[in-house]
């Protein structure tokens, strides 16, 4: 059994190896094949509703795309002020686990208007970014972000925080900081992709 | 009279060279147009969860006084850091900033916002100290904040906006935009 050899960390351990397995799958060739087969999906989702919507009505999808740049505003928002809690930056007189705890439920509502709007956009320009490298790193940060976030952090957090090694809370912090950070990037650098 | 001052103010600024070389830059207005954005993760981020306090959706378990204090801090950080950006943005495209409908209506929500703002804060310092623990301010404090929400979700939508060219001086379009939007007859520059 995997937790009997892993020990405790067991669920870090696997979520890091899925997250490298999937960098390392990314810079071979076999994510060519991968990218092939997945081709009449990306033509199947401009077809669909949210796809005709976004490119007959550009207001439509200039709408929908303001939104996502609120989710990213609330996403922003709950993670600097959870990881910044950890860090020791804001709120050092109010108990951790409160901050954090409430920053999850911000950031989990964040994260569903971030996909939610995301999928519509998709659909609107799907072709387009199926052929957009950048499209696709968004993509792996994403997946990599929301495996860390509710396969690594969450669950290292829920314990009690006195009992964690401070320099890995700080380590999940950063690391949750860089991860959304670059989320964000790559996402406006498909803005000017293409 | 106005919109002739305007428009001739900005064919002034998109004569000067720095602004044909911030326009015209690879990786320099990029570099400004992503910061612009991704600011908004820190000013309205912080601000959004200072209103959704107030709305009581949020960090409900901290007193009120204590978000607006500690947030306010690295929402204005930010809000500096868009303001210096923006004025870029408008610097490099100077004559199609100043005519969009889109950019006079953003100008003139962040004046509203900015009002909006100082009102909830003066009624904030009122009467914080009677509701400060409770999970959702008083009602005058909550409209404010849904107020603000609004407010800087449409100024949001009208920044993205910016970049369609529905309602550009350079097309044929109804009186009521050419005025809104300060199109000058006979303008040689778009």
């Amino acid at each position: 059994m995997p937790t009997a050899i892993l020990g405790p960390y067991t669920r870090t351990i696997l979520t890091g190896a899925v997250i490298i397995g999937l960098l390392l799958f990314s810079f071979t060739y076999a994510r060519v094949s991968v990218w092939i087969d997945v081709q009449p999906f990306f033509e199947w989702m401009e077809t669909t509703w949210f796809g005709v919507i976004g490119k007959t009505w550009g207001a439509a999808f200039a709408v929908i795309e303001a939104i996502h740049l609120i989710g990213l505003a609330l996403l922003g928002g709950s993670v600097i002020v959870g990881e910044g809690r950890i860090l020791g930056f804001v709120f050092t007189d109010v108990p951790a686990r409160t901050i954090i705890d409430r920053a999850h439920k911000v950031f989990f509502w964040a994260l569903m208007t971030l996909l939610a709007t995301g999928i519509f956009m998709a659909c609107g320009v799907a072709m387009k970014i199926y052929y957009l490298p950048v499209y696709w790193y968004k993509m792996l940060a994403l997946g990599a972000g929301i495996l860390f976030h509710f396969c690594i952090r969450k669950p290292l957090l829920q314990r009690e925080l006195e009992k964690i090694n401070p320099w890995v809370t700080k380590a999940v912090a950063i690391s949750s900081l860089m991860i959304w950070f670059t989320v964000a990037a790559t996402g406006r650098w498909i803005g000017f992709s293409g | 009279m106005l919109n002739e001052l305007v428009y001739n103010f900005a064919v002034w600024l998109d004569d000067t060279r720095w602004s044909a070389m911030l326009h015209e830059s690879y990786y320099m207005y990029n570099w400004v147009e992503s910061t612009h954005v991704l600011t908004l993760m820190v000013s309205l981020g912080m601000l959004f969860l200072i209103d959704l306090r107030m709305l009581g959706y949020a960090l409900p378990d901290v007193p009120a006084s204590k978000i607006a204090e500690r947030l306010s801090i690295p929402m204005l950080v930010g809000f500096t850091i868009m303001f210096i950006t923006g004025i870029s943005l408008f610097y490099a495209v100077p004559v199609r900033s100043a005519q969009s409908v889109w950019f006079r209506t953003k100008m003139v929500l962040l004046v509203v916002c900015a009002v909006n703002a100082y009102l909830f804060h003066n009624r904030m310092n009122e009467s914080v100290s009677s509701w400060d623990n409770d999970a959702r301010a008083p009602s005058r404090i909550r409209l404010g904040a849904g107020l603000s929400l609004g407010f800087w979700t449409i100024v949001v939508i009208c920044g993205r906006f910016i970049a369609y060219d529905w309602f550009d001086c350079d097309y044929e379009q109804s009186a009521f935009i050419e005025f809104f939007a300060g199109c000058v007859d006979g303008q040689e520059r778009f």
